[in-house]
């Protein structure tokens, strides 16, 4: 079992997708009975996954390989370390919870369920890819069943309902289409998501081709490459080659991150998304860019990314205020989570940019905390609207008497996006605070504040729904009593909370990831020394690293600061 | 120069899949003549079955590795022309099953129309095997003959009847392009094999003479600024002969281009690559841009080919053996992607009656089957993975930063972000716009059969593509000889040079 069991995750949604070509859309419960099946065999092998991975051995287990492509240097190349086997853990929970916040869909079941599983499978191949060709691959895979899931099963918003006219329709049809920013059908959101990011992955392609040109090892494997590739002081247009690299790269990724600039994609996709897509994508999507900066970035470009990651750290404080305060000004429940969400991974990158064993590790934690977090509440977003037919805050009020569960769950869920110790994200976040206080304190002030705006922003949506008069319009709403409503909410509390106690394996599984990286990132070598010394003298990663093992107790090394 | 017409039958060998078709065509032809009330169906089936023979036996020469050269080296068997031959037998059969509805639409001579069809592949059958400018201008005229028939075959038809006429004068003229430039390199060189010309000087006649023979080339591949016929020709022409023409004699002619360029102008190759630079980027560029705007389904698939044509082209551009591989893929995944959206196209307009746009609309739900065939095969045109699409360009793309094109990398990636725009907006219309009329639509059985083809092409080739590399790798053997990628650490540019 244990070398055939990342394949088995990644494959298990795949051979879901295509058994469910088969079944007539007049059987739901086959339907859905194929889906959740197929997820639930990828979650089981996740449990399987976290729990055999061995922390103490640390580098990349399961690891699996199948030459896929000679001429080009492409293999099949399977493995997670302690930053991908959290993740994969992550997404195959959402998957799991997400195909239960849908159960309900009526419309075109079958074809939903085809593509949350494709996305969610491509998704989790980005996580265990060591191969630079398929981490693109499966990252651009990822991106075109969000266009179909939010085209055909998404929402609009109140005010592009208002706008729709005949001359509106024919205006969003026309080439204008594009650039009708004012626009917040679900079309347009989802056009803009997918040619925004489809945008920054080429750009991302483009770093990826460089490396594989100047490397010169006709190789696109991860492992190989930061090895051997030498891509230093090699100058170009008046900089050297790893920057634009870096550049490519990090941007690139950073688009679905989303970085603050490049976010606008973001939110509006949020809200135009049905509840289990809008979950897979903040949950999970979103944290493919941090994954993709870490993968190709810190490994294959470590003296680099110690020399320019201080632009994250800058970029990252505009990512969390910005977020924070749309967050509190928005009037839909899914634009309030979306921004709050691009703001929350304003965290991840200072938990990045601060080169850390603490703060790393804290940033790592926080994408598999957020994604239980922020999942739960777009879940709630998504039975709130279901049930109500409305997004709109000032309309929505009162809502706990009719669905006590919901509003319950609902403070559960805002207690762990704050960050609330017993949650995993307090874990998180305190350690993210404390790893990068030394380097960035203006950015840990930012961040401070960022957690009081999470704070204000939340609040005041629970009121908003769950409190003060409600409306008679949605007197017959109703709350979550069926186990197939509930289960989803209850998986991602049970697990939130239970990290939150127990984190010491999660944190554990971290920080033998988290380490050699940090390492390598971290090591300046000595003016004098060559390269080839250098690269000895750094830590390498995997077991046959020359740099002695951490020992993994609670003080080690010295990024270690209480 | 002296030509020996003493064949022996080993020779004759050499020329079997030819002489089979040829007498298949015969066989057509008669039986069509003969039993007048035969359905025509049987004709398509006739045609197929004889298409089929020939794909067999060059499968069998490709497997056995039988080459040679015929009439003083006018003619060559090598595993290149091999594969373009399947390739252009492939693409006639998945044709025909797909006009057998179709042809009823014609009020006369529709026994013929699949004799002309055959015709035009054996055409360029022999095109592939073009290795001198004499054979090149022969084979050339006699695919592009049936084709200006065929385009004009719906006779009450005004935008078919267009449709020939422009094609048939741009085709004149381009013939007369090839003839002149023809005879400036002959003038020039004395020489009209390819492989003699190796040592040619860089004369301006013979320099003239070739950009005459690729402006002509180009004219039948659809690159920029030879592309002027496209649209209206797409547009006006059955659509079964849109499918055919984008992508049958493209195939073909770049059988000749890559002999043309890497046996015969090795030498002058860093001026041709700046030539091939510029056409490939304006290619992607206009055909992507001015797709946007289209409103009919066969204008947008040809605007797109006039992109897709640029993608070949960096391959072509690249210079090197690994781009030559990328080419015979990239076509190859082309076929797939872009017969199998015309399939679609020819089975909605049978269907509906309709090739605009925005009659597409519900398309997912009138027929699931079509709407999710049409969503593959176009984003196998836009490079998604898992499709055979995606690793066609990234193929190429992979040959050309082998060879430092970063202008034209930077381009193409640019165009698959735009190319995506519009593909995404038939996806939209037929996945995400409510149907005018629900009704659901039939598709027959042989259109069917040619979509089921589509598809397993683009899905297996995209998820794994090795099987067919190395058959294309196998095929490009005689450029082996050609400057390689660069074996170990490329050299340090100081700036970021353009083209080659």
């Amino acid at each position: 079992m244990g070398e055939y069991a990342l394949l088995s995750i990644l494959f298990a949604p795949f051979v879901g997708a295509i058994a469910l070509i088969f079944v007539s859309n007049r059987q739901p419960m086959l339907v859905r009975g194929i889906a959740a099946g197929s997820a639930f065999v990828s979650l089981l092998i996740s449990f399987y996954v976290f729990y055999t991975y061995d922390h103490i051995k640390g580098g990349f287990q399961f690891v699996q390989k199948f030459e896929w492509s000679r001429q080009l240097g492409i293999s099949l190349h399977l493995g997670v370390d302690g930053i991908g086997t959290p993740l994969v853990l992550a997404s195959s929970i959402l998957l799991f919870a997400g195909i239960f916040v849908s159960w309900h869909i009526k419309d075109r079941t079958k074809e939903f369920y085809i593509w949350l599983l494709i996305l969610a499978a491509a998704t989790i191949g980005v996580f265990m890819s060591l191969d630079l060709f398929f981490l693109y691959f499966f990252y651009e895979m990822s991106v075109i069943p969000m266009y179909l899931l939010l085209g055909m099963w998404g929402s609009h918003t109140k005010k592009y309902l208002e706008m729709t006219d005949p001359e509106g329709l024919k205006l969003r049809d026309s080439v204008g289409f594009i650039f009708n920013f004012a626009s917040n059908s679900k079309e347009y959101a989802a056009m803009k998501l997918v040619l925004f990011l489809s945008a920054f992955a080429v750009v991302a392609l483009m770093g990826i081709l460089l490396i594989y040109k100047y490397s010169g090892l006709n190789t696109f494997d991860i492992l190989q490459l930061r090895e051997h590739a030498k891509l230093m002081n090699i100058p170009v247009l008046g900089t050297t080659l790893d920057k634009i690299i870096w550049f490519l790269i990090f941007f690139g990724f950073a688009s679905i991150a989303p970085l603050w600039p490049l976010h606008s994609w973001s939110p509006v996709g949020h809200a135009a998304a049905p509840a289990a897509t809008s979950m897979l994508h903040a949950g999970v999507l979103m944290k493919l860019g941090h994954f993709s900066i870490i993968r190709v970035a810190f490994e294959i470009l470590p003296d680099t990314t110690r020399e320019l990651m201080p632009i994250a750290a800058v970029l990252c404080m505009f990512s969390i205020i910005y977020g924070g305060f749309v967050a509190f000004y928005a009037k839909d429940t899914k634009y309030v989570i979306g921004y709050s969400s691009s703001s929350h991974m304003g965290y991840v990158f200072l938990g990045m940019a601060a080169l850390d064993y603490i703060s790393l590790s804290g940033a790592v934690i926080y994408m598999f905390a957020h994604a239980m977090a922020t999942g739960m509440l777009f879940a709630m977003a998504g039975w709130v609207y279901d049930q109500t037919h409305s997004r709109d805050i000032p309309s929505l009020g009162g809502l706990s008497n009719r669905m006590p569960f919901i509003a319950g769950c609902f403070v559960v869920a805002c207690m762990a996006s704050i960050g609330m110790p017993g949650t995993v994200n307090f874990i998180a976040e305190v350690m993210i605070i404390v790893g990068s206080w030394n380097k960035y304190p203006i950015q840990v002030i930012v961040a401070v504040v960022g957690i009081v705006l999470t704070l204000a922003y939340l609040f005041k949506m629970m009121r908003g729904l769950f409190y003060g008069p409600m409306d008679q319009k949605y007197s017959h709403s109703h709350d979550a009593v069926a186990v197939v409503d509930r289960l989803p909410l209850l998986i991602m509390i049970a697990v939130s909370i239970g990290f939150g106690l127990f984190p010491m394996h999660l944190y554990n599984v971290v920080r033998s990831g988290v380490d050699p990286l940090v390492a390598k990132v971290t090591y300046v070598a000595p003016v004098a020394q060559t390269t080839g010394t250098r690269r000895e003298a750094r830590g390498e990663g995997d077991s046959t690293s020359a740099r002695p093992p951490l020992p993994l107790t609670a003080s080690r090394g010295p990024g270690d600061r209480p | 120069m002296t030509f020996s017409l003493t064949l022996s039958p080993s020779d004759l060998l050499l020329l079997l899949p030819e002489i089979i078709l040829t007498c298949w065509l015969c066989v057509v032809l008669i039986v069509d003549f003969s039993f007048p009330r035969l359905p025509k169906e049987q004709l398509a089936y006739l045609s197929v079955a004889g298409l089929a023979g020939t794909l067999a036996c060059l499968g069998w020469f490709d497997f056995s590795g039988i080459t040679g050269t015929l009439f003083a080296n006018m003619f060559v068997v090598d595993r290149m022309a091999l594969f373009f031959k399947m390739f252009v037998v492939a693409a006639t059969i998945l044709v025909i099953l797909a006009s057998i509805e179709f042809v009823h639409r014609f009020t006369f001579f529709r026994g013929e129309y699949y004799f002309l069809v055959v015709m035009s592949a054996l055409g360029m059958m022999f095109m592939a095997s073009a290795n001198d400018l004499l054979s090149v201008f022969i084979t050339l005229e006699f695919s592009t003959f049936g084709f200006y028939v065929l385009v004009s075959y719906l006779r009450e038809d005004v935008a078919s009847n267009e449709a020939g006429l422009k094609f048939f004068i741009l085709g004149v003229f381009a013939a007369g392009l090839l003839a002149y430039g023809i005879s400036l390199v002959y003038g020039e060189t004395g020489k009209l094999v390819f492989s003699d010309m190796k040592s040619a000087q860089a004369t301006p006649g013979l320099i003239i003479g070739f950009l005459l023979i690729f402006g002509a080339l180009g004219f039948k591949i659809g690159a920029v600024p030879f592309h002027s016929w496209i649209p209206d020709t797409y547009h006006g022409a059955p659509t079964p002969i849109t499918a055919f023409l984008s992508i049958a004699p493209k195939g073909a002619a770049f059988a000749i281009l890559l002999r043309m360029f890497f046996v015969a102008l090795v030498a002058f190759k860093p001026t041709w690559v700046l030539m091939l630079v510029a056409a490939s980027v304006l290619s992607m560029t206009y055909g992507n841009i001015v797709a946007i705007a289209q409103r009919n389904i066969k204008r947008l698939l040809a605007y797109s080919g006039i992109a897709q044509v640029g993608n070949v082209l960096i391959g072509l551009a690249a210079g090197t053996k690994m781009g030559n591989d990328a080419i015979l893929f990239y076509l190859l995944t082309y076929l797939f992607a872009n017969l199998g959206a015309f399939a679609i196209v020819i089975a909605v307009s049978q269907a509906i009656g309709s090739e605009e746009i925005d009659d597409y609309s519900g398309l997912g739900r009138r027929s699931p089957f079509l709407a999710f065939s049409m969503l593959i095969f176009l984003l196998s045109l836009a490079g998604v993975p898992p499709l055979a699409g995606f690793i066609g360009k990234l193929y190429i793309f992979v040959a050309a930063i082998k060879e430092g094109l970063y202008t034209l990398i930077t381009v193409g990636l640019i165009n698959i972000v735009i190319s995506m725009y519009y593909y995404l907006i038939v996806v939209k219309k037929m996945y995400i716009v409510e149907p005018h009329d629900p009704s659901p639509l039939t598709v027959s059985a042989p259109m069917k059969a040619v979509v089921y083809v589509g598809l397993a092409g683009t899905l297996i080739v995209g998820v794994y593509p090795q099987p067919v590399i190395d058959w294309v790798v196998a095929a490009t053997m005689m450029f082996s000889d050609l400057v390689g990628p660069a074996a170990s650490l490329p050299p340090i540019p100081t700036t970021l040079p353009f083209g080659g």
